[in-house]
C-alpha cells in the first residue's frame, strides 16, 4: 500500500496585497478581488531562488516525517520556473539533500505537484520513499512582464510530502491523469517571455476537465462523491474553484481553500494546501480524500487517498 | 420551439445582463455570460438538447453568440 507519509511547505516572507499590485497595474482593487479573489500573494526575495524554497519545504516535509534525506531512494520536482534549461531544480536539491537516488523534475507549471505526486506513487515500490516538492518563482515571471490578467493571480512558494511504499497517513487508493497538448498555446511560456494564457479558454477546459477527471476516479473507485470529505485543488482561481464546487454538487465546505492568502503558486498551490490542511488537522481518520490539479499542456489529474 | 428561442431562453435563465436581440453579438462583450457562467451554459444545452459537448469544442468562440451556439445544437442534435 503505498502512501504519502506527510506534507511540508514554505511561503517566503515579503507578502504583497491586492492594494500594491492594483496601484501597479492601474486597476482597482476591488476589481482583482472580483476576478480572482485573491487578498495577498507572497513573493519570494530578489536572491531567494525556487531551490531555496524548495529545500526549506522538503526539509520541513522531512523533519514531520521522521525521515532522514539518505533514507530517501527518489526525488520528484515539480517546477514551471525553473532557473536553468538543465539539469533540473532537483539535482541542486539533492545535492543540497545529500542522497543517493533518482532525481528528476517535472516540467509541467500547475499541475506538476499532482503529476509528480503520482509518478512518485508508482515508483516508490521501486525506488523507496520519494519526497515530492513542487517550488515556484511566479513573481518573476508576472513582474517580468506585468500583465493585469496574470500578475494578480501568482504567488510565490514551495510545497513537499514524501511517498512510501509502506503504510502511512494517508493511503493512496487511485489516480487518474492525461494531457490534452491541442490547446499547448492557450496557456505556455517561452524562455524569457510572457507568461501567455488565453483566460476564457483555460477556464472553460480547467473546469471540464478537472470535473470529469474527479468524476472518473471516483467511478473507478466506486466512491461516492458525498463520501469524499476533503477535496484539495490546485489553488488557481476562486471563481473557479466555486464553479468546480458547482459542478460536482459538492459542499464548499468540503474544499479546501487557501487561495486568498497564497494566491496561485502554480504547481507548488496543492502540496502547499496539503500542507497547510494538515496543520490544520484536516485530514480525518478513516476518511477519504481528493485531489485535483490542470494546468498546462492542459494536463490534469486526480488522485483518490483514505486518511489512516 | 426553434432552437434560437430555446437557446435564448436558456441564457435568459443564467444570463447576468440583457440578451441581446441581435443574434450575432457577443454574449461575452455584452457581459451576458463570463469564463465561468458559459460552464452553466454548456451544461444546460447539454441536457436541454440531449447533446454532448466534447472537450475539443469547449472553446469561447462556439459560445460568443446566440446564433453560434444555435448553430452548434443544430448540427450536433440528435447526432
Amino acid at each position: 500500500m503505498t502512501s504519502i507519509l506527510g506534507f511540508g511547505a514554505y511561503l517566503p516572507a515579503r507578502v504583497v496585497g491586492h492594494e500594491e499590485l492594483a496601484a501597479q497595474l492601474g486597476v482597482e482593487a476591488g476589481w482583482i478581488l472580483q476576478a480572482c479573489g485573491i487578498r495577498e500573494r507572497r513573493y519570494a526575495a530578489a536572491d531567494e531562488t525556487v531551490v531555496d524554497m524548495a529545500e526549506k519545504a522538503a526539509r520541513t516535509c522531512l523533519a514531520r516525517t521522521g525521515l532522514e534525506p539518505s533514507a530517501l531512494g527518489g526525488l520528484l520536482v515539480g517546477t514551471g520556473t525553473p532557473q536553468r534549461q538543465f539539469p533540473g531544480v532537483s539535482a541542486d536539491l539533492q545535492r543540497r539533500l545529500g542522497f543517493q537516488g533518482l532525481a528528476l523534475d517535472v516540467h509541467l507549471a500547475s499541475c506538476g505537484g499532482l503529476v509528480a505526486l503520482v509518478l512518485a506513487a508508482e515508483l516508490a515500490s521501486r525506488l523507496g520513499p520519494v519526497l515530492v516538492v513542487a517550488s515556484e518563482k511566479m513573481s518573476e515571471v508576472v513582474q517580468r512582464h506585468p500583465a493585469k490578467e496574470t500578475t494578480i493571480l501568482f504567488g510565490d512558494g514551495a510545497g513537499a510530502c514524501v511517498v512510501s511504499p509502506d503504510r502511512g497517513f494517508l493511503e493512496i487508493q487511485d489516480w487518474i491523469a492525461s494531457s490534452d497538448g491541442t490547446f499547448a498555446e492557450d496557456l505556455c511560456m517561452d524562455p524569457g517571455g510572457p507568461l501567455v494564457m488565453n483566460g476564457r479558454q483555460v477556464i472553460m477546459q480547467a473546469n471540464r476537465k478537472l470535473t470529469g477527471a474527479v468524476r472518473s476516479l471516483l467511478a473507478r473507485t466506486g466512491t461516492p462523491s458525498g463520501d469524499i470529505g476533503l477535496f484539495l485543488f490546485h489553488q488557481a482561481n476562486l471563481n473557479l474553484l466555486k464553479q468546480v464546487a458547482k459542478t460536482l454538487g459538492i459542499g464548499e465546505d468540503k474544499v479546501f481553500v487557501n487561495l486568498e492568502t497564497r494566491g496561485n503558486t502554480s504547481s507548488a498551490s496543492l502540496l502547499i494546501a496539503a500542507s497547510e490542511a494538515q496543520d490544520q488537522g484536516r485530514f480525518r481518520s478513516g476518511e477519504a480524500g481528493l485531489m485535483a490539479a490542470f494546468g498546462s499542456g492542459f494536463t490534469c489529474g486526480a488522485l483518490q487517498f483514505r486518511t489512516a | 420551439m426553434p432552437t434560437i428561442e430555446s437557446v435564448r431562453a436558456i441564457l435568459a435563465e443564467l444570463a447576468q445582463a440583457p440578451v441581446p436581440e441581435d443574434l450575432d453579438s457577443s454574449l461575452f462583450e455584452a457581459g451576458v455570460i463570463d469564463s465561468f457562467g458559459v460552464m452553466d451554459l454548456v451544461e444546460r444545452l447539454e441536457k436541454a438538447f440531449g447533446i454532448r459537448i466534447p472537450d475539443q469544442d469547449m472553446v469561447p468562440r462556439r459560445f460568443e453568440s446566440i446564433s453560434k451556439i444555435a448553430r452548434y445544437v443544430d448540427q450536433h442534435k440528435g447526432a
